[in-house]
């Protein structure tokens, strides 16, 4: 373990221990004064979406201080209430219950997981309650519910920033190494869209999730010969059990991977791996350098993808209160909230059918090169 | 179907066999001297590689040093379980299941703890050697020909000790008729330490030789824990030296079937020859050389 992962583990640990109780160091404060406008949020600090709430918590509270230190929301001071489902949609759907009735919160963001936004989006559909989900839309049901916004992009459009990239480089001939969780949902998506990139997919090889040895599948695809390889997993293993059969084609993952948890897990393996995502705190884009300079100053980490999404779910929401003020009701709100926004992460635009309207213009592609986060100059053009 | 790629799913499957086996081991030595189906064996795979891991890479530990300490680690978590809480209960009749149910929730308490004291990250060890041996197109790491020559080092001297050693004769003797033991002179609750203590120090050589090829986070244990049961029972429960033979038929049916089937069927075919296997010689593999002693 290096000085500098060190320093991120500790880091990471300060995050999901202390977040909620350290206050985050602001910008210099302009004073709020009256009630505070309470706005719910849900995500998975503990058990298997770990990984993604605790980040999340850490880009939510952020957004917080940041909010109230320039003057709150029309004066009055913004109070986000997070609360922990531990990945269970059952704790999810009780913990909106007590936000949405005790708390009385105007809004709710979260929660982490899909199984856990679509649980919820039961409480907060039927009361009127605006929703922005740290998820990509799920199941068929979520298109019912008219109040519901996503800030992560849906599957479609990881598989399609995949493609985009293989077309690139003009490769046809892709193998395709997957996990039986995450990586089936976006091969679904990936599947359909292969002949219009002109794509072939010689080898689709799966493994379990949490799977310590991939070699045997990773010598499959391999062996097919492919022009470059799709990994599509939430774990560190797959890379490197592919660069230890010493695969030298080019490698593709999907965001899925992108986190320094996998990162750090993929040793020398974590070189020379594109990853098509949205934020790169090494080298971030121009309207991104304010929020990444943020976060550093205040967590002493660097921000990944989640952090930047939580953290402009609380800036879309809190712009649509500013906008109709506090009182208005849901449904107002609701109206005020599906417009576009430029975010950290990416543009959104709410109204559109994924409930996301994240274009695929907006992702970036990463390069892990000797462990570390580059930017490539790739975007797709639109 | 080439012959490079069944010599690949071959190494990958003998790579993980002996890590299944490693564990497996630890896990029957353990039911052999106490009848306790230890679910937290997987566990002390993890407190051993996150232990070296630690002392090497924070506290500047030399490498050697630092495996010791950490197979010592798993072996001390052994015989403190056996200690600390195997002893009381046993010594109040404890029946089988409450065994496992202590057990699981030392290894839920392990894993947390590790959470919260080490985070999610997941870390590697270095390789015992660098570099990769190729044969016929077939690549396998210098790192995974230590790990099968250790491990089956390992095995080797664990049947040497219970034959050979009037120390591991004891604990067998103990472990087959405790009160026969008793009569003889030997220390049977002393002998059930040792077992955990033996345990123990195979769960962490497992943890450690496998952490340069996987990496070692505080999921680990769960996994390692199901693939060393299934090696256990495979080879004859109560025969430390039948898991090796049950690691390395689960490890290479599992790469043989992604090769000769498909991925997506890995864990059915694989799966149907274990309950083949059972049903065929219930009591293991090496089950009744086990009540010959094993």
């Amino acid at each position: 373990m290096s000085l500098s992962s060190f320093a991120r583990l500790t880091g990471a640990a300060a995050l999901v221990g202390l977040s909620a109780f350290a206050a985050p160091t602001a910008p210099a404060s302009a004073q709020t004064s009256g009630d505070p406008i309470k706005v719910g949020a849900i995500v998975s600090v503990t058990g298997a979406g770990a990984g993604l709430g605790g980040p999340e918590r850490a880009g939510l509270l952020l957004a917080e201080k940041e909010i109230n230190a320039k003057g709150g929301i029309n004066g009055r001071p913004l109070k986000i209430i997070v609360e922990d489902d531990a990945s269970n949609p059952d704790t999810a759907l009780s913990k909106a219950n007590d936000l949405v009735f005790n708390q009385k919160v105007v809004a709710l963001l979260g929660p982490s997981l899909t199984a856990s936004t679509v649980a919820v989006g039961g409480v907060t559909h039927a009361n009127k309650i605006p929703q922005i989900a740290f998820t990509g839309i799920g199941p068929a049901v979520e298109r019912e519910r008219k109040c519901l916004a996503h800030v992560l992009p849906p599957q479609k459009l990881n598989a399609q920033a995949l493609l985009e990239y293989a077309k690139n480089i003009k490769a046809t001939k892709i193998g395709v190494l997957h996990d039986a969780g995450y990586g089936n949902v976006v091969l679904a998506e990936l599947k359909p869209m292969v002949d219009k990139y002109g794509v072939k997919l010689v080898a689709i090889e799966k493994f379990e999730i949490g799977a310590t040895d991939t070699t045997t599948q990773a010598a499959k695809v391999k062996a097919s010969q492919p022009d470059a390889i799709f990994i599509i997993a939430t774990s560190a293993t797959p890379f490197r059990n592919i660069k230890q059969i010493q695969a030298t084609q080019p490698i593709v993952a999907a965001i899925g991977s992108s986190s320094y948890d996998y990162v750090n897990a993929m040793g020398p393996a974590a070189d020379n791996i594109v990853i098509p995502e949205f934020l790169v705190g090494e080298d971030p884009l121009p309207h991104q350098k304010a929020f990444v300079e943020l976060f550093k100053q205040t967590y002493n980490s660097t921000p990944k993808n989640y952090e930047a999404a939580a953290y402009d779910a609380a800036n879309i929401i809190a712009a649509a209160i500013k906008k109709v003020g506090p009182d208005a009701g849901g449904e107002k709100l609701c109206a005020a909230m599906k417009t576009p926004y430029s975010g950290v992460l990416a543009n959104y635009d709410f109204s559109a059918d994924d409930m996301t309207g994240i274009p695929v213009g907006s992702y970036i592609y990463s390069k892990l090169v000797g462990g570390k986060y580059t930017r490539t100059p790739f975007r797709v053009t639109q | 179907m080439t012959l490079s790629l069944v010599l690949q799913a071959i190494f990958a499957g003998v790579t993980n066999g002996i890590v299944y086996a490693l564990v497996g081991m630890g896990l029957s030595a353990i039911f052999k001297g106490s009848r306790v189906i230890n679910a937290m064996q997987g566990e002390f795979s993890v407190v051993g590689a996150m232990t070296t891991v630690l002392l090497l890479t924070k506290a500047g530990w030399p490498y050697p040093a630092a495996i010791a300490a950490g197979a010592l680690a798993g072996a001390l978590l052994g015989a403190g379980l056996e200690l600390a809480f195997v002893r009381h209960m046993a010594r109040k009749n404890a029946s089988e299941d409450s065994f496992l149910l202590l057990t699981i929730g030392l290894a839920l308490t392990l894993s947390a703890g590790t959470l919260f004291f080490v985070g999610r990250d997941g870390y590697l060890l270095p390789p015992f050697g660098e570099g990769v041996l190729i044969v016929l197109d077939a690549v396998i790491q210098f790192h995974a020909l230590w790990l099968i020559a250790i491990g089956i080092g390992a095995t080797l001297a664990l049947r040497a000790f219970f034959h050979r050693t009037s120390v591991g004769l004891s604990m067998m003797a103990a472990s087959i008729d405790a009160d026969g033991a008793a009569t003889t002179g030997i220390n049977v609750a002393r002998m059930r330490t040792y077992t955990f203590f033996l345990g123990g120090l195979l769960g962490a050589l497992g943890g450690i030789l496998v952490t340069p090829l996987v990496a070692v986070d505080y999921q680990l244990g769960l996994n390692l824990t199901l693939k060393g049961f299934a090696a256990a029972v495979l080879g004859g429960l109560t025969n430390p030296l039948g898991a090796a033979v049950g690691g390395l038929t689960l490890g290479l049916v599992e790469s043989l079937a992604i090769i000769g089937i498909s991925s997506s069927y890995k864990d059915v075919v694989a799966f149907t020859v274990l309950i083949v296997i059972m049903i065929l010689m219930p009591n293991g593999i090496l089950g009744r050389a086990g009540r010959r002693g094993g």
